[in-house]
């Protein structure tokens, strides 16, 4: 059985997702248990494969897809550092959309597409080659529009349109560099050195920069981040899905693939491309902070927070060392635990208070304390404060910035602590320390039901304890850590 | 799991534990109850922990090393006891305050802090203390709720977050130069580091905001008067020292930086004297008694400057920490001392008042007080006959601020001429004083490297008495010809920097405006003129067409895995 690990886990969210798309709206019960079900089953497999994987198993699973074409689903440690992600935080995410939607309308199609966002999000960690790759990553794109479009409006389709925008032409861009590469070197399989140096030296900047620029689209590198603002049209647990795991996610992971995997640090340093990738993601990191501080809407300022945050793996990734690397991939997931408590509480805010701008925060604080709360934890946690987890990043980033010899990372670092200390706090003094205008005890929101209030309160508490307990050995940071020894250490 | 003793742990969890505890429903009304247990591990830890015995939590942060010196457990002992007097004060003087839960909480978290900052021997620890006592104070600092309350706790805000970001990269720096996370191999490595210099200023910088350096001292004389007073005692007392302390173990001792020695050691002169000068100019006794604490505290800097200049660094910093801890427990006194003077009359004032006045010469360096020992131990320390003589001089100084503290705080007694304070407001007060008083003759031999009988050589004597006979000179001048300070607002440069940083502030706001994604990229336009795209997408939007397009693609994808 083992063997089918990779596969069975694809299956724990392909399977519900294709089963909802036939189910009839009113089968509330069936859909949802069919959602929680996957999401359980898939939690416990992973759990199985992490405890495996530590032991240095590697699945690999190969399938012919046409002549000459196979798709190969290979779990090794970095793999399984993005799917324990996305199991995770994939259950919570659904029994938190379970609750906040209710009984609205279309909730097939959206739980359908919801795992299978999710399906692709597993495939494509799961990848072994770049067509693989490639295939799982449009997927994605294509099942995440129908989320961003959910609700139908004006604004949802704009900002469905502005998506396909953005990640088409990134898709042709990374289209035609795996073209480009495997035309000259045959495909390329992610543990295989491929014979790079076939091609000249200009041919694979170009090849790389097309990487970039195409997966750069997920990631959200300025300049081609337009659509992640735009896309918080969508419902709650989208953006929350988004902003964690699904789509920004994918694009950093590819990032560190094409970068440790295709490429490899050696040859990216003789194509001196590593540090115009960490300018990139630097200069991403400074300026999408300073949006950031100008953003009204809460969404809206969170989105331009992940646009920042997202790019720390990404500098983690282009600088080219072991802490630096560990510092962005424990990010990955530290990220994505306090970015999804953030837009979890700001969906709890639309909901229940109908609060959507910042300046309407004003005295929630004592009023919604569970939601607001957790809000407080993970904005404190996107600063840097310790021990919430972000703090843990940010050292290694820091210290692997030394490392590499680029000592103005930490200028940055310090820099992105201090933007982001002054977009976040204000928020928590309107929670806590303004009085709400006009508002009386008896019309206190009430944080219900469970189901919405709960997944915030473990990602909150989830983030403060990989943090505390970084240096135990079942923390992300020890899983980061391995996957550095076992694969990209001499 | 745990190696080592567990006492360390406990003092530090005991807080976390007693915060948390005040937040259930039953606790709530009567947390304020809580306050006097939670520095009792602190305090255990201090006099019974073994020194140099490490405690190692390798699952905790990145790897917790927890252990105590000497001189760390000085100041864990003599913080915890003030934190355990001022949370006995608290019990008389805020028995009915506004939100007693959410400020025993934080009372606890940052008490938490200041014991993790004395405890920690790793760098992680440290910055999760100081971040803990940094930013948790904030809410002592606002507990009133009062504009001004507000407006200090912004500014406090700002430097400790700013003081914070300083300190992170100074780490870093320091931890990569190291190869470690160990506090004691970071100070080792720092000098030998590339980027010594702005690492060196960054720490500076970092711990300067805490310890009141000018011009980082600004928050002072606006948050200690804001907080209510048990918090303004444990913040002078106690919370500023945790800015010394880093100093002291993070500033490298091997006399390899004279230059940065010395470069501290003039701004903590100047502080101490420019402390003096600004604090005469303020009506306010707490921030009269900040102002103190800023000048003090240069002082202590002075000496942690002189000790890094110095070839046998080790007792320098010693007599260091003695003298911070008299001043810590001396000046926590005096900062209670406030809140029994507002409780009592004119008829008991006379004592109350007599024993603010022994307690404020024991500052100012009376001889056979226990202040006039650790300013003897500490001058035995400066081998400068100038600098000894600067030392000596600015005790006239911290006489004639700390008369004047006499002064304004004697005329805000009770108007009930008959009122006596409470037994908890008076007690924990006159045990902070005694215990300022008595410490150091405990500690002298150990910790000054002095005979005790060297106090009552008449050159000692003579040393500590004149600068306070030349204040009381000063002062019955002053008085004689009725001169009259200039007023001077709290937290003075304060000011003009708000509005420096409003300026810079709303500056970056505007040029974050400017910035928009690059036109080029605004494919949004672009499409909304293709009005044919819209028509398909409001079809592609309806599920059942959707949904098919994407099952026929999964179909494909599924049977691909299965061929």
């Amino acid at each position: 059985m083992t063997a089918f690990l990779p596969v069975l886990i694809l299956l724990t969210s392909l399977v519900p997702a294709i089963a909802t798309f036939f189910l009839r709206e009113e089968s509330a019960r069936l859909r949802n248990t069919f959602s929680l079900g996957g999401a359980v089953l898939k939690l416990a497999l992973v759990g199985v494969m992490l405890v495996e994987v530590a032991g240095g198993t590697v699945y690999e699973t190969r399938f012919a897809f046409a002549p000459g074409l196979y798709l190969l689903l290979r779990a090794d440690a970095l793999s399984l550092l993005f799917i324990t992600l996305s199991a995770f935080l994939w259950l919570l995410t659904t029994i938190y959309a379970i609750a906040y939607f209710g009984t609205s309308s279309d909730l097939s199609r959206f739980f359908g597409f919801f795992s299978l966002c999710v399906a692709a999000t597993t495939g494509l960690a799961l990848s072994g080659t770049l067509i693989t790759f490639f295939i799982f990553y449009e997927i994605l794109t294509l099942s995440t529009w129908p989320l961003v479009v959910h609700k139908g409006d004006g604004a949802s389709l704009a900002a469905g349109r502005r998506y396909l925008a953005y990640t088409m032409p990134g898709a042709a861009a990374l289209l035609v560099a795996i073209i480009w590469l495997e035309s000259a070197t045959g495909p390329i399989e992610f543990t295989i050195a491929a014979p790079l140096r076939d091609l000249d030296i200009w041919s694979l900047r170009a090849i790389f920069a097309l990487f970039i620029a195409g997966i750069g689209v997920k990631a959200a590198l300025v300049p081609l981040h337009g659509w992640l603002p735009a896309a918080m049209a969508a419902p709650a647990p989208v953006s929350a899905l988004l902003h964690a795991v699904a789509v920004v996610k994918a694009g950093a992971f590819g990032i560190v693939r094409i970068v440790y995997d295709v490429f490899g640090t050696t040859l990216v340093d003789e194509l001196a491309m590593g540090l115009p990738l960490a300018i990139l993601a630097s200069f991403t990191i400074l300026y999408a902070s300073a949006r950031a501080l100008r953003q009204v809407d809460i969404k809206r300022r969170l989105a331009f927070s992940t646009v920042s945050q997202v790019s720390y793996i990404v500098l983690g990734t282009a600088l080219i060392g072991p802490f630096a690397l560990i510092g962005g991939l424990v990010h990955l997931v530290h990220q994505g635990l306090m970015k999804i408590t953030l837009f979890f509480c700001a969906g709890i805010y639309a909901e229940r208070a109908h609060i959507h701008r910042i300046d309407e925060l004003d005295g929630i604080g004592p009023r919604m304390p569970w939601t607001s709360v957790c809000f407080s934890i993970g904005a404190m946690g996107m600063i840097g404060v310790p021990p919430i987890a972000g703090f843990v990043s940010k050292w290694y980033l820091g210290i692997g910035g030394l490392q590499s010899g680029q000592p103005w990372v930490i200028v940055v670092l310090g820099a992105s602590s201090l933007l982001n200390a002054a977009y976040f706090l204000p928020l928590l003094y309107r929670m806590w320390f303004r009085s709400a205008p006009g508002a009386t005890e008896r019309e206190r929101p009430r944080e219900y039901p469970l189901g919405l209030i709960a997944p915030p309160v473990i990602t909150a508490f989830a983030s403060v304890a990989t943090g505390l307990l970084a240096g135990s050995s079942l923390s992300p940071l020890a899983w980061a850590t391995l996957i550095v020894e076992r694969y990209y250490l001499p | 799991m745990i190696a080592g003793p567990l006492l360390p742990l406990i003092a530090l969890a005991a807080p976390l534990v007693i915060g948390l505890l005040a937040a259930l429903p039953m606790m709530r009304d009567r947390a304020i109850r809580l306050l006097p247990l939670a520095p009792l591990g602190g305090l255990a830890c201090a006099f019974l922990s073994p020194l140099d015995a490490d405690t190692q939590a390798p699952d905790m942060l990145l790897g917790a090393t927890l252990g105590l010196d000497a001189s760390s457990a000085l100041f864990l002992g003599f913080s915890s006891f003030l934190w355990l007097m001022a949370g006995l004060f608290a019990q008389a003087y805020m028995g009915d305050t506004r939100k007693p839960a959410v400020f025993t909480g934080f009372w606890c978290l940052t008490l938490a802090g200041n014991l993790g900052v004395f405890l920690a021997r790793d760098v992680a620890t440290f910055y999760v203390s100081f971040a803990a006592v940094s930013l948790a104070s904030y809410i002592l600092v606002v507990h009133e709720g009062t504009e001004r309350a507000l407006r200090a706790g912004r500014v406090y805000i700002t430097l400790a977050v700013l003081g914070e970001a300083c300190l992170l990269v100074g780490f870093m720096i320091g931890a990569n130069a190291a190869e470690s996370l160990l506090i004691a191999d970071i100070r080792a490595a720092i000098a030998g580091s590339p980027l010594r210099d702005p690492a060196l200023a960054l720490l500076i910088v970092g711990f300067g905001v805490k310890a009141g350096l000018m011009p980082l001292h600004v928050w002072l004389p606006l948050a200690h008067p804001a907080a209510p007073t048990p918090a303004s005692a444990v913040l002078s007392g106690a919370i500023v020292k945790a800015g010394i302390f880093g100093l002291m173990v993070f500033m490298p001792v091997d006399g390899t930086i004279a230059a940065t020695g010395l470069g501290l050691t003039a701004a903590g002169l100047a502080t101490a004297y420019l402390g003096v000068l600004l604090g005469l100019a303020q009506a306010n006794p707490k921030a009269v008694l900040a102002y103190s604490t800023i000048s003090q505290m240069g002082l202590v800097s002075a000496a942690i400057g002189a000790a890094m200049t110095s070839e046998n660094p080790a007792p320098a910093l010693l007599a260091a920490s003695l003298y911070a801890s008299h001043h810590g427990l001396a000046k926590g006194a005096l900062f209670l001392s406030v809140g029994v003077v507002a409780a009592t009359g004119r008829r008991f004032l006379p004592l109350v008042l007599a024993v603010i006045a022994l307690t404020a010469l024991s500052v100012a360096g009376l001889p056979l007080t226990g202040g006039g020992l650790a300013k003897t131990a500490l001058k035995g320390q400066l081998d400068d006959a100038l600098i000894e003589t600067i030392v000596a001089l600015s005790a006239t100084g911290t006489a004639l601020l700390l008369a004047r503290y006499l002064f304004v705080v004697a005329g805000q007694c009770s108007s009930d001429a008959a009122e006596r304070p409470a037994a908890l407001l008076l007690a924990p007060f006159i045990a902070t004083a005694g215990a300022a008083l008595i410490l150091p003759w405990i500690l002298l031999p150990g910790f000054g490297g002095i005979a005790r009988g060297y106090a009552f050589a008449p050159g000692t004597l003579w040393t500590g008495f004149w600068p306070l006979a030349l204040a009381l000179a000063i002062t019955g001048l002053a008085f004689a010809l009725k001169l009259r300070a200039p007023r001077i607002p709290e937290g003075d440069i304060v000011v003009p920097l708000e509005h420096a940083a409003q300026a810079a502030v709303s500056g970056i706001r505007r040029g974050a405006e400017r910035l928009r994604d690059a036109p080029g990229l605004d494919i949004d336009r672009l499409l909304s003129g293709l009005d044919g795209l819209e028509r398909v997408e409001a079809r592609l939007a309806r599920w059942s067409v959707s949904g098919l397009l994407l099952i026929g693609l999964v179909l494909a994808i599924a049977l691909a895995l299965r061929g």
